[in-house]
């Protein structure tokens, strides 16, 4: 998508003009090609008024209140609920048994009503019910289109359940929670009572965007679900943060706000990094949940298992880099007006730089993650090797930076930093016995399964396991000018190893038997080029090489570590049934992680739902699953 | 032997019924005879034959047989379905006691009561609706559901029979209100609930999820729109009607929320009984949980916490008898399940009540029956109370003894094996397999 930085007059933001619907389908179907500006012009995204980031905030900060220059894509199959290709708005209340009325869809004039079919859904209307509902969605559909734009993952991105229209329940029911689950394809938010009256987690854009993130994670991971892991778990939940750190960055209004509240300076922006402040301040005494502006490193929290807290850590990494990013646009901005510029170094130029170019660097290296067991290495890996494709020379010392940032919080060793950082060819072929050209690798699962198995050897895939292609993906990435990437195609694949959990720590498990998953991610350029390849292997034998060798020790490595893993969920009693019913579920009686029964094997998961509190329950392996009678 | 205090424990499936006999305590010389709840889940057979058994242990006065003190520890139906049997008619009591929480007029305990009533109306509707529950939400539901006939008999008619008023018990109950005929060397005390039911045992934000309570005073919507009947439900038109009832079982119910609080604060606020007799302590505790930390006023605290940090001076010291809590749920008997409890109040209660060096001189029993709710019992809790207890048996040599196949023990491989062959202590549905039902499981303790 190209940008014009053209303003738009006025008098032309809210157009008497109105288009047919069949020039608006023309333009739909064109708009790959349009700039944002004429987006808004034509209507193909549409305004809508939602909370910066909520409601609290919006009462304690001028001007950081309802974002008036916030738009949604407009689409062709829009109707009541809201309800789009991608997402439907349920409004049911399971505390009250109430089903809302819902959004009603102006065709004509390409807006949302109220029910009466006359009243416009806007800031004017915040305590309707539909504007809650129109807010929540609004906010979904954008932040989906942000991680389908070539800004962010260049390609459609698909649920990790049968179907493709997410649900999304904005007045849940009673209760201090928010949260995706992949069992009801849904997105549900609660609301409670606060000393300030009803909060609803649907009016924070952060709330919503955090557990947004988890569903796009799930849609483009769906084995992290199936974890016991710690890191695998926390990345769950750093995606959240991080998607509701960028969409908040988005907004160029809020922006401004930030920069004035922390006078430049954004280690103070405890506004932008403090996630979901009413839900916290209403439900902690902590102001924030979970901060971006934290000291954590990996070697702080060794042994920690608990994923809130070392999420922490991947997110402070992540904020570090912008800040980086933003000191050193701040120092262009200066060389700009010392070189003679006509403008006086600007921060809000410089952030509005950064922001962009941060959302590329944490968005684009999603592709390049493991299909499961992913670790916050894997992602700082996926980081740099995403920025060097993008950005090959670094002339800038990006990646310097990035690297630095990497290994001050413990995610990468400082032995990893030369090989990272020596001067070596961008793009590689991978090493095959047997070529197949991308487009047939590409063309479907059948395809990419041959390319693998007729280089099972170079591969390292051993020869007795029957692998799986999940999901092969094309994506179109884009530089933040505008300009092609190179097409990468992603190929997933996987196989399990059985194991046996032999031994008295694995309490009522013990005997059992469990999987563990191993796979890689290979992704290739139109050429076929490695743009990445990152495994996880398992113990079977793959050859004599040292390479070889070196494959099946990490498989030793890992089922060592998922087996210690296991045994410390038990010994915490961290693992459970999943207790549902017809009458609904009981978050309490929920564990962190569940166990399941597949084909005669045990299966870990994470469980059903994440919570945004990180109430200290949740970690301390007390006996609060039990329920009482 | 006649000058051992006994407690039997009746084998009553899964719930509590409990004789006590303390002998020549009573004032007039005889034995004192105390009950401790009379309730089951599982089949009320059970309670008929106990009670059959009871009956027989009695002594005739007035031409009905007599127990001294009954006790209802809390308004679960695992500890009181029996009062809503026809089984009393020729029993008199010289007193009953039941916990404050199920007293209606209870000042402090106003939040509770209006909990309790929307939690146990709206599990009446989920039991009446026949709802597909998980199975341990079922026993949740059979547990809170309303038994009004059983209220009602202990509420009027069984102390009317016997011409006296029922006593709402807590830990600062008067004198003159617990004052029993006893002798001397034989005291009953009551370690638990708090008078203040609502600020311990709910405190301000009562439990995390459910912050806020002022919910419970204005909130709460009727408890039949919480458990809506099916035709009750909308529907929306912009989903598959199938994907509504899925999603509408997986979204979190404020009836079950209320109704697991409710069933928390109701085990918590059990009458904890301290018999003293000889110098031995007794402990029976009902169904009383733990958590990892008291914290007073500020959330729903559990009564080990409570009464560690309000009772300490009567609740520590070794015990000659401990009533393990809740069928050997893990959340009744407080300790070192993870390294966090090791280090806090859990552990360090049991170490206080239980101590591994007193083993010698402590007994203790269960009644036990993995049924639905399959992790309970617990067996590492018990076969760690059977390292501090001297009443202990290795099933394993003992099925292998009496011929036994463990395949007949539900859920075996899942939760009995690993501490199948480590002493624990006397387990009723054990006992039960190995000894033909004989109905119950008895303790004797030496003066």
């Amino acid at each position: 998508m190209g940008t014009t930085k053209k303003k738009i007059p006025p008098s032309r933001k809210n157009p008497e003009r109105k288009l047919t619907r069949a020039t608006m389908i023309d333009l739909y179907q064109a708009r790959q090609y349009l700039g944002l500006d004429t987006l808004k012009e034509t209507g193909l995204r549409m305004p809508v008024r939602v909370y910066f980031k909520d409601p609290a905030v919006a009462a304690d900060t001028e001007g950081a209140g309802i974002d008036d220059e916030f738009t949604t894509p407009w689409e062709p199959g829009l109707g009541d609920g809201p309800t789009s290709a991608r997402f439907a708005v349920i409004d049911y209340d399971a505390t009250r048994n109430v089903l809302t009325p819902p959004a009603i869809w102006d065709a004509r004039n390409n807006r949302y009503l109220a029910p009466d079919r006359k009243t416009v859904l806007d800031e004017n209307t915040k305590e309707l019910y539909q504007y809650h509902q129109l807010s929540v969605w609004a906010i979904v559909q954008n932040t989906l289109d942000f991680f389908e734009s070539g800004a962010g993952l260049g390609r459609r991105i698909s649920w990790a359940f049968e179907g493709n229209r997410l649900i999304i329940v904005p007045h849940a029911g009673y209760g201090e929670n928010a949260y995706y689950d992949r069992g009801s394809k849904s997105l549900q938010l609660y609301w409670f009572e606060s000393e300030k009256g009803t909060v609803y987690t649907c009016l924070s854009s952060d709330i919503v965007n955090h557990e947004f993130g988890h569903a796009v994670l799930d849609g483009l991971r769906p084995y992290y679900f199936e974890s016991v892991g710690a890191q695998t778990a926390a990345f769950h939940e750093f995606m959240g943060d991080l998607t509701a750190l960028l969409m908040a960055f988005r907004n160029n209004a809020f922006r401004r706000v930030v920069l004035k509240e922390s006078n430049g300076a954004l280690t103070n922006a405890q506004l932008l990094a403090g996630l979901a402040r009413e839900f916290g301040e209403a439900t902690a005494n902590a102001p924030y949940l979970r901060t971006a502006l934290n000291k954590h490193t990996m070697q702080d929290l060794a042994g920690n298992l608990e994923p809130h807290a070392l999420s922490e850590v991947l997110t402070g990494a992540m904020f570090d880099i912008l800040m980086g990013v933003f000191a050193k646009h701040q120092k262009n901005e200066v060389r700009r007006a010392k070189a003679g510029g006509s403008k006086k170094p600007s921060d809000i130029r410089a952030l509005a730089d950064t922001v962009p170019r941060m959302q590329m660097l944490a968005i684009q290296p999603l592709d390049l993650l493991p299909p499961c067991a992913v670790t916050f290495k894997d992602y700082a890996l996926a980081v740099l090797r995403a920025e060097q494709v993008a950005n090959p020379t670094d002339p800038s010392g990006y990646r310097q930076l990035m690297v630095d940032c990497f290994i001050k919080r413990g995610l990468l060793e400082e032995a990893d930093r030369k090989p990272l950082m020596e001067p070596a060819p961008v793009f590689r072929r991978p090493a095959l016995d047997v070529f197949h050209s991308v487009e047939s690798i590409a063309a479907s699962r059948g395809g990419a399964y041959r390319f693998l198995d007729d280089n099972r050897a170079k591969l390292f895939i051993p020869f007795s396991t029957d692998i799986d292609v999940p999901e092969i993906v094309r994506a179109n990435k884009r530089t933040r000018d505008g300009l092609p990437l190179p097409q990468q195609t992603i190929v997933q694949y996987l196989w399990r190893e059985e194991l046996v959990l032999e031994g008295g720590r694995f309490g009522r498990f013990a005997g059992q038997r469990t999987t563990m998953l191993c796979g890689a991610t290979m992704v290739l350029d139109q050429n076929g080029n490695l743009i990445h390849w990152v495994r996880k292997p398992g113990t079977a034998s793959v050859g004599t090489s040292e390479a070889a060798l070196a494959e099946q020790t990490e498989g030793m490595r890992r089922k060592k570590e998922l087996l210690d893993t296991i045994a410390a969920r038990v010994a915490a009693g961290m693992i459970g049934e999943s207790i549902g019913s017809e009458l609904g579920l009981l978050e309490r009686a929920t564990p962190p992680f569940t166990v399941e029964h597949v084909d005669g094997k045990l299966r870990f998961g994470l469980a059903p739902h994440f919570s945004l509190d990180d109430h200290d329950h949740n970690g301390t392996g007390d006996r609060q699953w039990q329920i009482s009678f | 032997m006649a000058d051992k205090l006994l407690i039997r424990l009746y084998d009553v499936g899964l719930g509590d019924s409990i004789y006590c006999r303390m002998p020549k305590a009573h004032k007039n010389g005889r034995d004192f005879h105390i009950l401790i709840d009379c309730g089951t889940l599982s089949s009320t057979d059970y309670l008929a034959a106990a009670i059959d058994n009871l009956k027989t242990m009695l002594p005739e006065i007035d031409g009905k047989r007599h127990v001294d003190l009954l006790v209802v520890t809390h308004e679960h139906k695992d500890h009181m379905t029996g009062f809503g049997m026809d089984l009393w008619d020729d029993l008199s009591f010289g007193a009953i006691w039941m916990s404050a929480a199920m007293d209606l007029d209870h000042p402090e305990a106003k939040r509770a009561k209006k909990l309790h009533s929307f939690a146990a109306n709206a599990m009446e509707q989920a039991v009446r609706l026949n709802l597909a529950l998980s199975p341990p939400l079922m026993e949740l539901a059979a547990a809170l559901a309303l038994n009004k006939t059983a209220m009602k008999t202990l509420r009027e008619t069984l102390p009317q029979a016997s011409k006296i008023k029922p006593v709402y018990v807590h830990a600062k109950s008067k004198k003159a209100d617990l004052a029993l005929p006893l002798k001397t060397d034989a005291t009953v005390s009551v370690l638990g609930p708090e008078k203040d039911i609502d600020f311990y045992y709910l405190g301000k934000e009562g439990d995390p999820a459910l912050r806020r309570l002022g919910f419970i005073d204005t909130g709460l919507p009727d408890p039949l729109t919480a458990v809506p009947q099916p035709d009750a439900v909308p529907m929306p038109a912009n989903i598959d009607p199938a994907d509504f009832r899925q999603l509408r079982s997986r979204m979190l119910s404020t009836a079950l929320a209320f109704a697991d609080l409710d069933g928390k604060v109701c085990n918590n606020t059990s009458v904890v009984l301290l018999i003293e007799w000889k110098g031995k302590r007794l402990l029976f505790v009902g169904d009383a949980e733990w958590d990892g930390a008291y914290k007073e006023g500020t959330k729903a605290n559990c009564a080990w916490n409570v009464m560690w940090n309000l009772r300490k001076e009567k609740l520590k010291g070794p015990l000659a008898f401990y009533k393990i809590g809740h069928h050997g749920s893990v959340n009744a008997t407080p300790w070192g399940m993870t390294a966090a409890a090791s280090e806090g109040e859990p552990l360090a209660i049991l170490d206080a009540i239980l101590p591994v060096k007193s083993k010698a001189g402590a007994k203790a029993t269960v009644s036990t029956r993995r049924g639905n709710y399959e992790t309970i019992p617990r067996t590492d809790l018990l076969a760690e109370i059977g390292k501090r207890v001297s009443n202990t048996r290795n099933y394993a040599n003992a099925f292998k003894k009496a011929g036994k196949k463990t395949s007949a023990v539900p859920k075996f491989s899942e939760f009995e094996k690993k501490s199948f062959s480590q002493p624990q202590p006397l387990r009723t549905d054990l006992e039960r397999m190995l000894q033909e039902s004989r109905g119950f499981v008895d303790v004797e303790i030496e003066a």
